[in-house]
């Protein structure tokens, strides 16, 4: 088999701040291949800005990240962009361009960086689809025509496009219903276990992750305040943690249960 | 970087069949078959030549992804009517190849594309052109009205969004309006000094500045600048606030977007155009002043002096009338587009380019209409 290094991965106490505002102090962890990693804090502990700094899209105040074997801050732009090619990041809305139907949203990242035969093309923009739940009858559709979990489908579609390593999503379950939320579960699941790609996601969906997470990073006073399985992060002796999933216990003390 | 190369490209992929035996051929295939080579996939499987029956061993693959599979499955069906046997898959290359196995009905859906023929486009575009400009007529009727309710009942206007609004469209367009129009005088002044040099005629020069600046010119430049402005800023705000649901919480506060957006940008504009056309006039007259000293050796007191004489007060009096009436027609284009917007991002782009297109072209169509009318009553 090919050698693959087993850390895709690396965030390096990270600092982060906006003028008087410190974000992140001091953030640290590494995500393994093949695993489906949560991470998760109130509002305003910087779940979106660490994923923006993890991509390189905004820079951190010191620390040091490292994305596939790239130092995302420190290396050429060259190694960079062929390092791009190698993960995908579902924004929080999506981010289709407006202009393009879904199925040329998809077709962008295949006709710019790999070179695809005509003939085989169709085909493969429709297996994306497919890959992210999407029927062939989406293809042809305008991004406001969808519908808000068509439009994460949809934007799963595109960053699936190069089939890469690595996937990073952002509130993925955010402004859908509970069943279209957990058949989204089911197939981001089912990346991680079919197609082995690496998922690290930011999300408030406690039913995320409580069925479908490996492991769970929780943000929070700048650092990380807990790490683990979902076992290991409910007997962690924090009040944030406590009170966040507290709600799931009430609701688990009327008879449901935790798959 | 050689070594980021390779992992990038992995071990080349190949496909070649092995006779088999038993008259069973076997499709080996070697190598990486991953997306980033899959120009080589395709031209390795398009190369073979398919037997009847195969098997397919992929014991020597280092890795594949669902667009290798894909690639594959699609020559083998074409090849082969019953399913091959695969064998000395890994489990999750395995995966992977039944995950793309299980989608290929999907993935090879043809897609119906709708192409409209030319009549139907004419039919659409006339039918969208003309519900437009029906929407257009309904604001503008609106806004009269709302202005008419303004001038009767003052203290329902809005003052604070109309001074907010004044600032926005007159003051701040001040710069760039005095800027234009003095460059427009000194060229129109130089010009007409040619000509009228050739003839001995320099003071008619004054004459002609004077009228064609006053009567046409400021008004039309004016008209352009602030459509460009402030009717594209107008749509791209209202727009926006449509995106946002802003105008939707409006509505359901009890207010009323006409009230509280449209009628302060309209009133405000209608104040500003005929202060800016002045602005405009003034500043042409000193281009073309500051050029017929030294083109023309006519001194600015005599330039001044001749324009008292000859510049009868109806031309820049028929300039200025023409300035809120095209304010009122760009206000109302600018806001209806912004309002009518759909909600979606593009939407408001396009609205505004739109606007900015509609609003010059109404201008000089009512400009048209407007010396036809002063000609017929003979100002």
């Amino acid at each position: 088999m090919r050698e693959r290094s087993e850390t895709i991965v690396e965030v390096d106490s990270i600092v982060t701040r906006f003028g008087e505002q410190t974000v992140h102090d001091g953030v640290s962890f590494k995500l393994q291949r093949g695993t489906l990693t949560a991470l998760i804090g109130g509002s305003g502990t910087g779940k979106s800005v660490l994923l923006r700094e993890i991509i390189g899209l905004q820079r951190p105040t010191g620390g040091r990240i490292r994305l596939l074997g790239t130092d995302v801050w420190q290396d050429s732009e060259e190694k960079l962009n062929a390092m791009r090619r190698r993960f995908g990041m579902m924004f929080q809305d999506g981010a289709l361009f407006s202009s393009m139907t879904v199925s040329q949203n998809v077709a962008v990242p295949l006709v710019e960086h790999a070179r695809v035969p005509p003939a085989l093309l169709d085909p493969l923009i429709k297996l994306r689809l497919a890959q992210a739940g999407l029927g062939a009858d989406a293809a042809e559709k305008m991004p406001s025509e969808l519908s808000g979990g068509m439009r994460k489908r949809a934007a799963i579609a595109r960053a699936l496009a190069l089939e890469p390593e690595v996937l990073f999503l952002d509130e993925p379950t955010s402004g859908l219903d509970p069943t279209t939320a957990r058949t989204f579960d089911k197939l981001v699941r089912s990346l991680v276990d079919d197609l082995g790609i690496t998922v690290f996601l930011a999300t408030h969906d406690l039913d995320t992750l409580l069925t479908v997470v490996d492991r769970i990073i929780v943000l929070g006073a700048g650092k990380v305040l807990a790490d683990g399985s979902i076992e290991e992060i409910l007997s962690v002796d924090n009040e944030w943690i406590q009170s966040y999933f507290s709600v799931r216990t009430m609701v688990d003390r009327h008879g449901e249960s935790v798959s | 970087m050689p070594q980021d190369a390779e992992r990038d490209e992995g071990v080349a992929p190949n496909a070649v069949f092995a006779a088999q035996g038993a008259g069973v051929a076997t499709l080996r295939l070697t190598g990486a078959w991953r997306l980033a080579s899959i120009e080589r996939i395709v031209a390795q499987l398009e190369a073979l030549q398919w037997p009847e029956k195969f098997a397919i061993d992929g014991s020597e693959l280092t890795e594949i992804d669902s667009a290798g599979a894909l690639a594959l499955l699609n020559y083998v069906d074409a090849h082969s009517r019953s399913q091959p046997q695969l064998t000395g898959f890994e489990p999750n290359e395995l995966r992977i190849v039944e995950q793309v196995r299980a989608r290929l009905d999907a993935a090879r859906t043809p897609t119906e594309h709708h192409r409209e023929r030319m009549l139907e486009g004419i039919g659409r575009r006339t039918i969208e052109v003309g519900h437009s400009v029906l929407g257009h007529v309904n604001l503008l009727g609106a806004a009269v009205i709302g202005i008419g309710h303004s001038i009767l009942h003052p203290h329902t206007v809005r003052m604070r969004e109309l001074t907010a609004q004044f600032e926005q469209v007159c003051l701040n367009a001040i710069p760039v309006v005095a800027l234009v129009t003095l460059l427009i005088g000194v060229v129109i002044a130089y010009l007409l000094g040619l000509q009228a040099e050739q003839f001995g005629a320099n003071i008619f020069v004054v004459d002609g500045v004077g009228i064609g600046a006053t009567r046409e010119f400021a008004p039309i430049i004016v008209a352009v600048i602030v459509a460009g402005r402030s009717g594209a800023a107008f749509t791209a705000q209202l727009g926006s606030m449509r995106l946002t649901e802003e105008t939707d919480a409006i509505r359901t506060l009890g207010l009323s977007p006409l009230d509280v957006l449209v009628l302060p940008r309209v009133i405000a504009l209608m104040i500003a155009m005929p202060l800016l056309v002045f602005v405009g006039d003034v500043m042409s007259l000193v281009g073309a002043m500051l050029i017929a000293q030294p083109m023309l050796d006519i001194t600015p007191t005599t330039f001044v002096a001749r324009l008292r004489d000859t510049l009868d007060i109806s031309h820049p009096l028929v300039g200025l009338a023409k300035a809120p009436v095209f304010a009122l027609v760009i206000a109302v284009i600018g806001c209806r587009m912004g309002m009518s917007v759909e909600r979606d991002t593009r939407a408001v782009g396009m609205a505004t380019t739109s606007t900015v297109v509609q609003s010059i072209v109404s201008v000089i169509l009512l400009d048209a209409a407007f010396a036809v009318f002063f000609q017929e009553i003979g100002v």
